[in-house]
């Protein structure tokens, strides 16, 4: 068995740089596992630089735009060196501890949303608003939008668009798109969505549901979105 | 730092003040380097800060931040190396205080795998991880060629996860 990957991966992190990911076995993994345990005995290698803390202080202080994701525009050196992209502006999670709230979430979930599988809603007390400008929606990107009461992600497939709701299933958290990995994925437990809105993978006993499809249109050169004014009656 | 878990912060800039050290030391050693930590450090407070309501009081914020903090941290492993390396505990209501403690416990697990290494091995991760040397300086120290230098830390290792391993099956 080759063990490139993990020597390579323990010179990485000896020399103080971002360790090359590979697939590890087991046994690497435990390899691993004991070099960074070792590593990190090592004494006062651990506190954060200022530079670190200050430019991560200026970027969470830095106006978010609506309905965006916190893409990281901070490309200089100073920036972090992943590009990081955390839905964050109204991440809602609504877990255990209670102690966040977005005002996005609470309408979100049912209005105009019609699950994945199963049969569509067609919501009749609505109105149609737009999301974004045609041209700005283009194959092969997740286009983030929030009207207010609706969250969610446009993209073209041949041509034509479709939306799904940007809220996850399980407790409400706000997603964000991976684009290297082309999921959606939620900041709160780990959920990975396709961007048709089927799971792809999570840390759940049980697996969540797919994330509504949105009733989507084009017209004059924009693309709409469905919002219903009343969460419907009987749950879809 | 706050004292008193009971009271609240002002704002969301003192929530990062007063709790960013610390989740940047927890994923640091966790991962042992800096790229990955200040990212990681990132991505919880992104994800974290804004909707954060400053009404919580301070041990609800930092329970908060401890959830987000594990699950950046188990995705970043299962998304560079398929599986989870290193991970925090999932114990609700955890301090600060608890923290310093498993780090030290940490600690000493390595202390008892680094003493039951034979005297070579012990050396070379010593001097490699601890130390900070260079396998070329590491090996001078210890009067081998470089080529062994790094045959004796490859093997090493090894022999330090399968202890690492057995103690865990205990």
């Amino acid at each position: 068995m080759s063990e490139r990957g993990l020597h390579r991966y323990v010179d990485d992190l000896l020399h103080g740089r971002r360790p090359r990911p590979f697939v590890a076995e087991p046994f690497e993994a435990a390899q691993i596992r004991v070099a960074i345990e070792v590593r990190g005995a090592r004494t006062a290698s651990d506190a954060p630089s200022e530079r670190f803390l200050t430019d991560l202080h200026r970027r969470l202080a830095a106006p978010m735009p609506r309905g965006q994701q916190a893409h990281d525009s901070l490309n200089g050196p100073h920036a972090t060196r992943r590009q990081v992209v955390v839905g964050a502006s109204a991440a809602a999670l609504a877990g255990s501890a209670g102690i966040v709230a977005g005002a996005a979430t609470a309408g979100v979930i049912p209005d105009g949303h019609a699950r994945a599988e199963g049969p569509s809603m067609q919501p009749s007390d609505g109105s149609w608003q737009v999301v974004a400008a045609s041209a700005d929606v283009s194959a092969g990107e997740m286009h983030p939008f929030d009207v207010g009461s609706v969250v969610g992600f446009v993209r073209r497939v041949n041509g034509q668009p479709e939306a799904v709701s940007g809220v996850c299933t399980h407790q409400g958290c706000r997603l964000w798109f991976d684009r290297p990995l082309d999921q959606l994925r939620c900041p709160c437990h780990s959920t990975a969505f396709s961007p048709t809105g089927q799971v792809v993978n999570h840390l759940l006993v049980t697996a969540p549901e797919p994330l509504p499809r949105l009733e989507v249109r084009e017209q004059h050169g924009s693309i709409e979105v469905f919002v219903a004014q009343k969460p419907p009656t009987e749950p879809a | 730092m706050v004292a008193d878990t009971e009271s609240r912060y002002p704002d969301w800039g003192a929530v990062y003040a007063d709790n960013a050290n610390w989740v940047y030391r927890m994923i640091f050693a966790r991962v042992c380097n800096y790229p990955d930590a200040e990212d990681l450090t990132a991505e919880v407070f992104l994800a974290a800060l804004r909707p954060l309501r400053t009404t919580a009081s301070v041990a609800q914020v930092r329970g908060y931040l401890r959830v987000i903090t594990r699950t950046v941290l188990a995705a970043h492993w299962r998304q560079t190396m398929g599986c989870e390396i290193t991970s925090i505990d999932d114990v609700p209501d955890v301090t600060l205080e608890a923290e310093h403690a498993v780090n030290s416990t940490t600690a000493q697990q390595v202390q008892r795998v680094l003493a039951a290494l034979p005297g070579n091995y012990r050396r070379i991760l010593e001097l490699r991880f601890l130390q900070g040397r260079s396998i070329k300086e590491s090996a001078t120290q210890m009067g081998v060629s470089v080529a062994n230098a790094k045959v004796l830390q490859h093997r090493a290792l090894r022999l330090a996860a399968t202890l690492n391993e057995e103690k865990e099956e205990q």
